[in-house]
């Protein structure tokens, strides 16, 4: 069996506030597999945005590591953490985050705009990302210019045109209707049975649950489930 | 896409925000240009030779106090002096103008000012013509012009502290001295109109050597010390830095005006860039998430900056440069500037200022962006 693209050991994220400390996440262990969809769930404060930062080197733990394809994303420093965040991983918010002067085409080309591909090669790299989320009639509307659904759908082309091994979601459907969410979904889904993406996922709806592989429950910094 | 496409959106995506940071750079910069120039023109010593070489000799008590004619023979024999001429500042009102007459008019004695103003040029016949005549005059060439005056023309003069006016006919025009402008006249007619009152304004001499001019001074104040017209002989570019001395505190004034211009334009700036800065927190946050380096956000942010100061500068200081070039200066300013000129290193200040600007007023929003990290910078609403 291969080894696992994610492997979390004793992790531990400790917030400071004052006198009091905040235990984000305790002790955490967790292997995740290659092209498995994970959705991580739990109550409001359980840390499943924390976990998902760490794994995504947007955060770091405070003890333990999380080891990324062999990579402990702990010890980089802030440029090589940066370099790293690039090459593999995509970053799917909540709230869709697009740059509001740019197109959609031109959101998607930019994480491209650091690894100094040809912008011939650029260019295929993201109408083929574009067609992949059914948006290539799109491609040169302005965020304002198209609907929550199809927003957050060029922001999943925006965390796929570097093809990352790891993708990763903060509550992707928090703020789309039942359609737009399917929709989302469907393409997470596809991204992880057919592109064998690895899918991390945040979320509060059952309904968007059941489309992962592995259900995880988070409770007060911990793994119950 | 490029980089720099980016980066020049990021920078328009206000549209009325950047013109505006964009014009209150321009516009304080060409006030800062503008007052520069100005300052410049009022402090601009004459740097010809014959500056160092003419004496002016004055009434000790002050400019206004006339002094007795017969002077003249006394100075003439002091060694080291090649020329001398009576110099009486008339000071009229010109019957072209209004209320104001901005070149002044000087009685001389014709037959010796060739010899102390050397650098005058002027017709050879045209002049014969002047030292003949005592109703004649002989008219520095940008008054010429400014009046559209030609050979044969009356001027007239309404005296302000004398109490005689003057009528003359132009012999002929002068050019090559540092101030084209004065119109000379006999001092025998300035005589005769205010009744031989045996004095005269100034003397006006030359020295036969800019290494002598020290000395004759001296020797021309020894000569009437304690005598009933005390004189206070100097050289002409020693009467000019005393008289630019008078601007001194005018210099002082424009220059702590200049500082405050520059100063308030750097708030300005910090405070517009840092609000352009602040309001894409998140933005700045996902393009960290997505792989982009500190440096390369400040980049970002440097290049915007940057680019919108030089814009101002370009437009305020190349605008200011481009107006006095064309501009009229003399007829505008009734003849108080002449040249107006925007100099090479008042550009490079200004385009200095520019920079600094941009510089600085990226610093702040950068740090807090290199500061923040990309959990935080997401946890903002926009
Ligand atoms: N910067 C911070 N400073 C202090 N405490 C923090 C900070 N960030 C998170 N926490 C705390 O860490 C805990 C876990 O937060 P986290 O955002 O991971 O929760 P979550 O499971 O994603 O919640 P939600 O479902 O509401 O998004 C919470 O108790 C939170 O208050
Ligand atoms: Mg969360």
């Amino acid at each position: 069996m291969a080894p696992p693209i994610v492997s979390i050991r004793d992790l531990s994220k400790l917030y400071r506030q004052g006198d009091i400390n905040v235990t984000a996440l305790n002790a955490v262990s967790l292997d995740i597999e290659l092209g498995e969809f994970i959705v991580l769930m739990g109550p409001s404060g359980s840390g499943k945005s924390t976990l998902l930062h760490i794994i995504a080197g947007i955060d770091r733990p405070t003890h333990g590591s999380c080891r990324v394809q062999d990579t402990d994303v702990a010890r980089l420093n802030e440029s090589q953490l940066a370099d790293w965040r690039n090459r593999n991983v995509g970053f799917v918010f909540q709230s869709f985050n697009l740059i509001p002067v740019l197109t959609a085409f031109e959101n998607v080309e930019l994480p491209l705009l650091l690894t100094g591909l040809k912008a011939s090669r650029r260019r295929q790299q993201v109408t083929t990302a574009l067609h992949l989320v059914g948006l290539i009639d799109r491609q040169h509307h302005l965020p304002r210019q198209l609907s929550g659904g199809q927003e957050q759908r060029v922001a999943i082309a925006r965390a796929l045109v570097t093809d990352p091994p790891l993708i990763v979601a903060d509550e992707p459907t928090g703020n789309l209707d039942a359609k737009s969410a399917t929709d989302v979904l469907e393409i997470l889904r596809s991204l992880s049975q057919q592109a064998g993406k690895t899918v991390i996922m945040v979320t509060h709806d059952p309904k968007a649950a059941a489309y992962g592989t592995r259900q995880l429950h988070l409770e007060k910094g911990e793994i119950v489930a | 896409m490029t980089l720099g496409g980016f980066i020049l959106k990021n920078a328009l995506r206000n549209k009325r925000r950047a013109l505006l940071s964009v014009l209150s750079v321009g516009v304080s910069l060409f006030l800062f240009i503008t007052l520069q120039v100005a300052l410049r023109e009022l402090t601009l010593p004459p740097e010809d030779l014959g500056s160092s070489l003419r004496i002016i000799v004055r009434n000790k008590v002050s400019l206004a106090s006339p002094l007795p004619a017969r002077q003249l023979q006394v100075i003439e024999k002091i060694p080291g002096i090649a020329a001398v001429t009576p110099f009486t500042f008339f000071g009229g009102l010109y019957k072209g103008d209004e209320k104001f007459t901005s070149f002044a008019q000087f009685a001389v004695d014709p037959a010796r000012v060739k010899d102390v103003i050397v650098d005058a040029k002027m017709d050879p016949a045209e002049y014969a013509a002047w030292v003949a005549d005592r109703t004649l005059c002989i008219v520095g060439l940008d008054t010429a012009r400014r009046y559209n005056l030609k050979r044969g023309d009356r001027m007239q003069f309404t005296g302000t502290f004398y109490p005689c006016d003057l009528d003359l006919r132009i012999a002929g025009f002068y050019h090559g001295t540092a101030d084209d402008r004065t119109v000379f006249f006999h001092h025998r007619y300035l005589d005769e109109a205010s009744g031989n009152p045996g004095t005269v304004g100034c003397w006006w001499a030359l020295a036969s050597s800019a290494e002598e001019a020290a000395l004759v001074t001296a020797r021309i104040n020894e000569a009437f010390a304690n005598s009933s017209a005390e004189v206070r002989a100097e050289t002409e570019r020693a009467f000019q830095l005393g008289f630019i001395s008078m601007w001194a505190n005018i210099k002082v004034l424009i220059g702590s005006i200049c500082t405050v211009v520059v100063f308030t334009l750097l708030l300005v700036t910090v405070s517009t860039m840092s609000m352009a800065i602040r309001e894409r927190f998140r933005e700045l946050a996902v393009l960290k998430a997505l792989g982009f380096r500190r440096r390369e956000l400040l980049g970002f942010i440097l290049a915007e900056s940057f680019g919108l100061s030089m814009l101002g500068a370009i437009l305020g200081a190349g605008g200011a440069w481009l107006l006095y070039r064309n501009l009229d200066i003399q007829k505008l300013a009734n003849g108080v500037f002449l040249a107006f000129e925007v100099t090479p290193r008042m550009l490079g200040m200004a385009f200095a200022i520019a920079a600094l600007l941009g510089i600085l007023s990226a610093i702040a929003p950068a740090l807090s962006v290199a500061r923040t990290s990309v959990v935080e910078g997401l946890r903002t609403l926009d």
